[in-house]
C-alpha cells in the first residue's frame, strides 16, 4: 500500500525506508519520529515508547500521535490474523509484489511457507 | 461511568475510536458464534496474559516451537490447549503452520472455534495495544452475559486459501452479502470469514484505528486523519516488518 500511494501522489519515497527511520525522515514529513514510534509500539518497549510518543506529539501534535498510535495497533492486529489463518499473499505473479518481497527480503519470513511459490 | 472514557487522556482523541472499542466491548461480552461470553471474556484474558507469559518469552527464541515444553501464566479458566492457542496468536504467530492448526481441530478445538478465537484475540490485543501506544491504562474487561453461542455457519464456504474454510469471493451472497462491497475481496477480508462476525468486528475496528473499506481506495489525504495515505502506511509496513508478516 504505501508503494502504491506513492505512485498514485507521484512521491519519492524509497521502501527501505520502513526499515530506517533516518532514511524515512528524508523521504516523508514525521518519517523518523513515525517509524521509531511505530518500532516502539511493535517491540512493546516501554522506555522507547515514552521517548517516541513525545518525539512525535511535540514534531506532528495529538491528531498526528492518535493516528498513528491507531494504526500501529491496527497492524499488530492484521498481521495476527494473516499468520494465524495462514492465508497466503493474493498478488505473488504481479511486477510490484515481487520487488516489494525483494527489497524487502521478506521471503526470509517464516510464514512466506503460507505463500506456493514464495520460498522457491 | 462508560467504557472507554478518553475524557481522562492527557490528549484529545477522536470520538470514533472510543465508539469503535466501546462497541466491540459490548460484543465481546455476549454470547458469540462457538464461545459463551464467559468463555470469550475468559479469551480476552488470556490475550492479556500472552503478553507477560515467561514461558511464551522462552518459547518465543527457541529454535522450534513445538519441541518446547513448559506451562503458560494463565487463569485457568479455559482448556490448555485453548490457552496455548491464543498465547501463540499474540506472541509467536509467524510459526503457527497447518499441521498445528489441524491437531488443534482433531484435538477440540474446531476450526470454527478457533476462527471466533483468533478473532477474539486480535481485536483485544489491538485495543490494548492502542492504550499501550498512548500510554493509558488498559480498559477492564466487560461483565460476561449469558446465553449460548448461535452455531452459525456459513453456507457458501472453501478450503482454497490458508489453515481453515473461507467464504469464497463469489460466496458473500445472502447472509454474507454485507462482507465485502462489490463482489471484490482480499485474502485477508476472507482469512476469518468461516465466523462472519469476526470480519465485521474487524471491519468495525478497522475503520476507526486504520481506514473504512471506502477510505482504502483513497491512497492520498483522508478527510478524518491528520495523516496522510504514506504516512500511515509508512507506520503499518514497519509494524508489520517487525512482527515478520510475509502478508
Amino acid at each position: 500500500m504505501l508503494r502504491v500511494s506513492t505512485q498514485v501522489t507521484g512521491t519519492a519515497v524509497d521502501l527501505g525506508a520502513i526499515n530506517d527511520a533516518e532514511r524515512a525522515a528524508l523521504d516523508l514529513p514525521l518519517g523518523g519520529e513515525l517509524v521509531r514510534f511505530a518500532e516502539a509500539v511493535a517491540y512493546r518497549d516501554a522506555d522507547a515508547l515514552t521517548r517516541t510518543r513525545k518525539a512525535l506529539l511535540d514534531a506532528g501534535g495529538a491528531q498526528v500521535l492518535v493516528d498513528a498510535a491507531g494504526v500501529a495497533a491496527n497492524f499488530q492486529r492484521m498481521v495476527r490474523i494473516a499468520d494465524a489463518t495462514g492465508i497466503p499473499v493474493d498478488n505473488m505473479s504481479s511486477d510490484l509484489s515481487a520487488e516489494i518481497r525483494s527489497r524487502l527480503s521478506l521471503d526470509q519470513f517464516a510464514s512466506a511457507r503460507n505463500t506456493p511459490g514464495a520460498l522457491s | 461511568m462508560a467504557a472507554f472514557d478518553y475524557q481522562r487522556a492527557s490528549i484529545p482523541i477522536r470520538s470514533d475510536l472510543p465508539a469503535a472499542h466501546r462497541r466491540y466491548w459490548d460484543r465481546l461480552a455476549k454470547p458469540g458464534t462457538w464461545w459463551t461470553g464467559v468463555e470469550r471474556v475468559a479469551i480476552a484474558r488470556e490475550s492479556r496474559n500472552a503478553v507477560t507469559c515467561a514461558f511464551c518469552a522462552a518459547r518465543r527464541v527457541a529454535l522450534s516451537p513445538y519441541a518446547f515444553a513448559g506451562e503458560h501464566e494463565h487463569a485457568h479458566a479455559l482448556p490448555t490447549r485453548v490457552v496455548d492457542a491464543v498465547h501463540r496468536i499474540v506472541t509467536d504467530q509467524a510459526r503457527i503452520t497447518r499441521a498445528w492448526v489441524s491437531d488443534n481441530a482433531a484435538n477440540g478445538l474446531s476450526n470454527e472455534a478457533y476462527v471466533e478465537l483468533a478473532g477474539i484475540v486480535v481485536a483485544v490485543l489491538s485495543i490494548d495495544e492502542f492504550h499501550r501506544a498512548l500510554g493509558l491504562e488498559l480498559e477492564p474487561l466487560p461483565e460476561p452475559i449469558p446465553g449460548e453461542p448461535s452455531g452459525y455457519r456459513p453456507t457458501h464456504l472453501a478450503h482454497d486459501i490458508g489453515f481453515v474454510p473461507t467464504i469464497p469471493p463469489e460466496g458473500a451472497v445472502g447472509p454474507e452479502a454485507d462482507l465485502w462491497p462489490g463482489g471484490r475481496t482480499a485474502n485477508v477480508l476472507r482469512a476469518l470469514t468461516l465466523v462472519p462476525d469476526a470480519l465485521r468486528d474487524w471491519r468495525h475496528l478497522s475503520a476507526a484505528q486504520y481506514l473504512s473499506f471506502d477510505e482504502m481506495r483513497n491512497f492520498e489525504q483522508s478527510r478524518d486523519r491528520s495523516l496522510n495515505r504514506m504516512q500511515i502506511e509508512l507506520v503499518a509496513a514497519r509494524v508489520s516488518a517487525i512482527n515478520e508478516c510475509f502478508y
